[in-house]
């Protein structure tokens, strides 16, 4: 079994690098094709009054008008040994960039996660117990609702309400605990309705089984039936969305740091885009691929640890995913 | 006694006198009398009543803290009403020493390199408490000593002779001496292109070379006559930076934290696209006298913080959270206003907000047509409709603060009727559907939104209105920055109208940005045919003297005007301020830069 894991994990590992390498390669066309570039960006500001001539050499000087393969070759050969250059834009080490700002969008996906799985779970247990008439119902309606508001209009609506009003928290100061925390909320709530979604169909279902019932007449409470033997069954699902959802935040949290204010890689993303600043791109770009694909694989580990019946490597080889599908009609037999 | 309604200058006080009990009562007998720089004449406004309550003011600082303040504000409250004064008086009787106050900016720029950032919107605020300049221009245009007390230059404008304040010192302790002012000389002019440091793009092309004569004075040499070096001495690019740093690679340059400025802040700390504290440097001792204050700052610290969302900036500094906000919407002024709170539109020196048309591009190669266009804009709708009363009637094509501008608005006046009759007269005549037209084309004009000024498609989109009256057919192509600055430029097929937003610091330079000589930027694409422009241009960068040079720029301004290839829309504004009522005493610099040097918390 050991011995499986290791050269799933291997294998899974070698798919990495060349997702990795993929995105770097992707990233460069990409923003080689759009027109312009982060040094004649900044040298055409009018303010500036360079003519058209003194551009031209500055570029030369930069060697940024060599051809695009010649570039690319440059910086994937640094890139390969661990070097991810200077900032086009603020002529910084790219390392030292990401390094300042890696570890507040890390305290926001993480309380975002732990935010939106709370909820999550809050919301699905409210639709099996609560009763009827104390709004079950409309508790099943939470998950569309929060579908639907975008995470920038809920972090506004924050912020005005807690921030301003209440002056829980200064809007200066976005890395304070109580800022942390609405924050993490605004980007949350999106998440945990497509959590609480999966959460809710499976529950359903679990609830529908007959080992269900025969817990409930021995006389088992609901919150004993519902931690203990609900939930596990209803997980797998979850785990796959919650490692889908990771990317969801990474993706979000650029708009919710340009609301809150903070200064993470999103806005990072964000002023990097706005100035074509290629060696940072790529490398985010290459970080996010691999934090993706660390996640999944992370998830693809867990499944068996959950669900005794998911192999990671069976007769037929079949994918985790497959397994599971196969698996299900027996367990409702 | 008559009083000023709100006093910008800081009053002068002795500088060095650290904090309260002992030497406040010191500080009471020097104060007689209090001066106030408002409205541009020096005039004494303490009186005898006001200097008693001051009394009672200080004797409060026996004790300490937010009781001390608590129990001041009571004094005042108290003893005004006694004496009829209003409170909010008093509180100006004293400049307040310490403080530390929130300056919430849309962006902190790209890079930190001094040569490339200097000129920045947005790190040219930080620059400005960071570094001195060897010279100060204020508002008017008007140049006085900073750095450098006096200069003298040949005849010929060819030569200049710098004489520098001694004892003045980069926050590194390197002296601010002749050796380090010929190194930033060097680096502004030239930069290290290779390495990424940009020259700064406005410094004088015809730079020669500058020596060190002796530790205070310096000699900079230039190849042809360039009356402007003195005023471009006082411009965003003109930066002093420790010789240390400039020597330094551009990475490390590009750490604001390693950068050594002479002026009367430092940095604390900084993150990028985050936040730059500054606190004030103890031994500054040099300040430009214009400002009426030479010594330390009276602030302890100024943190520039980013908040990009617009309304969250302004609400920040509704609800207490921050001092002073940058650039929020127009629309919003005349409520922030009556809410109390101190807006600043301070005017840059340069060109106004304008159309820089495109000879080349037909019909704009008729004069009837562009002067049908100068008559067709009614100016006084755009500010309105756009903005608000802050924003002034361009009266030239550069803007009236600068010096040597003239008033040229009968050239500008709107006159529907004499553009209509203009544009009959050169065969546009009117279809069916209310557009011109000549040899079956259309009568067209496209215009490229200025992407570096946010009003600039509202501002386009009313133009079209009111041409569209007239018969013209108007597109607006709205692009991002770098769009922009890849497909609409000067002379282009394509662009029939350039949106020029531009400041510079001395009037001679305009002459040769418009035409083609010297790398001039030939914006109207006259090249050469234009010889009276030309004239005029070599007449003006060949001038020996301001007073020389005056009717010469004069007559540029008319002549550009009734050619019409100039089209102005207003006077430019492109920052915006909203400041908390407590914080009083700024000053805005001929970049319409806000510098807090001078500036105090009021309670």
């Amino acid at each position: 079994m050991r011995h499986a894991y290791l050269s799933f994990a291997g294998k899974r590992l070698a798919q990495a690098a060349v997702v990795i390498l993929l995105a770097y390669v992707f990233t460069f066309i990409v923003v080689s094709i759009l027109p312009g570039d982060p040094v004649t960006n900044v040298l055409r500001n009018p303010q500036n009054g360079f003519s058209e001539e003194e551009i031209q050499s500055i570029i030369a000087a930069q060697g940024l008008d060599r051809p695009v393969l010649v570039q690319l070759w440059s910086s994937l050969s640094s890139f390969l040994t661990g070097d991810l250059g200077l900032s086009l834009r603020s002529s910084r080490p790219v390392t030292t960039m990401i390094a300042e700002v890696l570890p507040s969008t890390l305290t926001l996906a993480t309380s975002a996660l732990t935010v939106a799985l709370t909820l999550a779970v809050l919301i699905a247990y409210g639709t099996q117990f609560l009763p009827k008439r104390w709004g079950q119902g409309l508790l099943r309606g939470f998950p569309s609702l929060f579908l639907s508001v975008p995470s920038f209009v809920i972090g506004l609506v924050l912020i005005h309400v807690f921030g301003f009003k209440l002056g829980l928290f200064r809007v200066i100061e976005p890395d304070s605990a109580w800022a942390t925390f609405f924050a993490a909320v605004a980007l949350g709530i999106p998440v945990s309705a497509r959590i609480a979604e999966v959460l809710i169909a499976n529950l359903d279902q679990e609830a529908r089984q007959e080992y269900a019932a025969v817990a409930r007449s021995r006389g088992l409470g609901q919150a004993a039936l519902f931690f203990r033997h609900l939930v596990k069954p209803s997980l797998l699902p979850v785990v796959t969305v919650v490692a889908l959802s990771f990317g969801e935040l990474l993706g979000d949290s650029l708009i919710t740091e340009a609301v809150f204010g903070r200064n993470g890689v999103g806005s990072l993303v964000q002023r990097s885009v706005a100035t074509q600043d290629l060696p940072v791109l790529q490398a985010v770009v290459s970080l996010a691929a691999a934090v993706f694909v660390l996640v999944n694989l992370l998830a693809d580990l867990v499944y068996p640890l959950l669900d005794p019946r998911v192999t990671l490597i069976g007769p037929a080889r079949q994918s985790p995913t497959k397994a599971v599908e196969t698996a299900a009609p027996g367990a409702a037999a | 006694m008559q009083r000023t309604p709100r006093r910008r200058g800081p009053l002068l006080l002795p500088r060095k006198a650290k904090r309260p009990a002992a030497v406040l009562r010191r500080r009471i007998l020097v104060i007689v009398p209090v001066i106030s720089r408002s409205a541009g004449t020096d005039r004494p406004v303490s009186s005898h009543r006001e200097q008693a309550n001051f009394q009672m003011l200080t004797s409060s600082s026996l004790f300490s803290g937010t009781r001390r303040r608590l129990l001041a504000a009571l004094f005042a409250t108290s003893l005004s009403a006694f004496a009829g004064l209003p409170a909010a008086d008093l509180a100006h009787a004293e400049t307040r020493q310490g403080g530390d106050i929130v300056f919430l900016i849309d962006s902190l720029g790209d890079t930190w390199i001094p040569n490339n950032s200097a000129i920045s919107s947005f790190q040219g605020h930080i620059w400005g408490h960071v570094t001195d300049k060897l010279v100060y221009v204020d508002a008017e245009g008007k140049v006085s000593p900073w750095i450098a007390e006096r200069w003298e230059q040949n005849p010929t404008a060819t030569e200049f002779t710098l004489h520098l304040k001694s004892g003045v010192t980069f926050s590194d302790g390197t002296p601010v001496d002749a050796a380090a002012v010929v190194a930033n000389l060097d680096i502004w002019y030239a930069g290290r292109k290779a390495e990424g440091i940009n020259p700064i793009g406005l410094f004088p092309k015809t730079y020669d070379h500058a020596e060190a004569l002796d530790p205070v004075t310096v000699k900079v040499t230039f190849k042809k006559p360039t009356l402007g070096f003195i005023p471009t001495l006082g411009y965003h690019g003109s930066i002093l930076i420790s010789p240390k740093t400039l020597v330094q690679p551009a990475s490390t340059q590009a750490d604001l934290g390693k950068t050594a400025g002479s002026g009367p802040f430092v940095v604390a700390s900084w993150k990028e696209g985050d936040y730059v504290k500054l606190v004030k440097r103890k031994d500054y001792n040099w300040g430009p006298p214009a400002v009426g204050q030479t010594g330390p700052a009276n602030l302890d610290s100024i943190t520039y913080k980013l908040v990009s969302e617009q309304s969250l900036r302004v609400a920040a500094v509704q609800s207490g959270q921050a001092d002073v906000a940058y650039n929020p919407s127009p629309q919003e002024l005349k409520s922030l206003k009556e809410e109390g709170f101190t807006v600043a539109t301070p005017r840059y020196l340069g060109f106004v907000d304008g159309l820089a048309l495109n000879t080349k591009v037909a019909p704009y190669d008729d004069i009837k047509v562009r002067q049908a266009l100068q008559a067709g804009i009614n100016r006084q709708e755009i500010i309105d409709t756009v903005y608000t009363p802050d924003w002034k009637l361009a009266t030239s094509f550069i803007q009236s603060n600068v010096p040597g501008a003239t008033d040229h608005s009968a050239l500008l006046a709107y006159d529907p009727a004499k553009a209509e009759k203009l544009l009959d007269e050169a065969g546009w005549v009117k279809g069916a559907d209310g557009v011109r037209v000549k040899d079956g084309k259309p009568l067209s004009l496209t215009l490229h939104a200025n992407p570096y000024l946010a009003t600039a498609k509202a501002i386009d989109e009313l133009l079209a209105q009111q041409l569209g009256k007239l018969g013209w057919k108007v597109d607006i192509r709205a692009y991002d920055v770098v769009t922009f600055g890849e497909k609409v430029r000067y002379g282009s097929p394509t662009v029939p109208a350039y949106e020029v937003s531009r400041s510079f610091i001395d009037a001679g330079t305009v002459a040769g940005i418009l035409t083609n000589a010297n790398n001039g930027e030939n914006w109207f694409a006259l090249d050469e045919r234009d010889t009276k422009l030309n004239t005029l241009r070599d007449q003006i960068a060949g001038a020996g003297s301001v007073e020389a040079r005056a009717p010469l720029l004069d007559e540029l301004q008319a002549y550009l005007l009734s050619q019409a290839y100039f089209v102005p829309r207003t006077q430019m504004v492109q920052r915006i301020y909203v400041q908390s009522p407590s914080l009083k005493g700024e000053t805005y610099n001929g970049l319409a830069l806000a510098s807090y040097y001078t500036a105090s918390k009021v309670d």
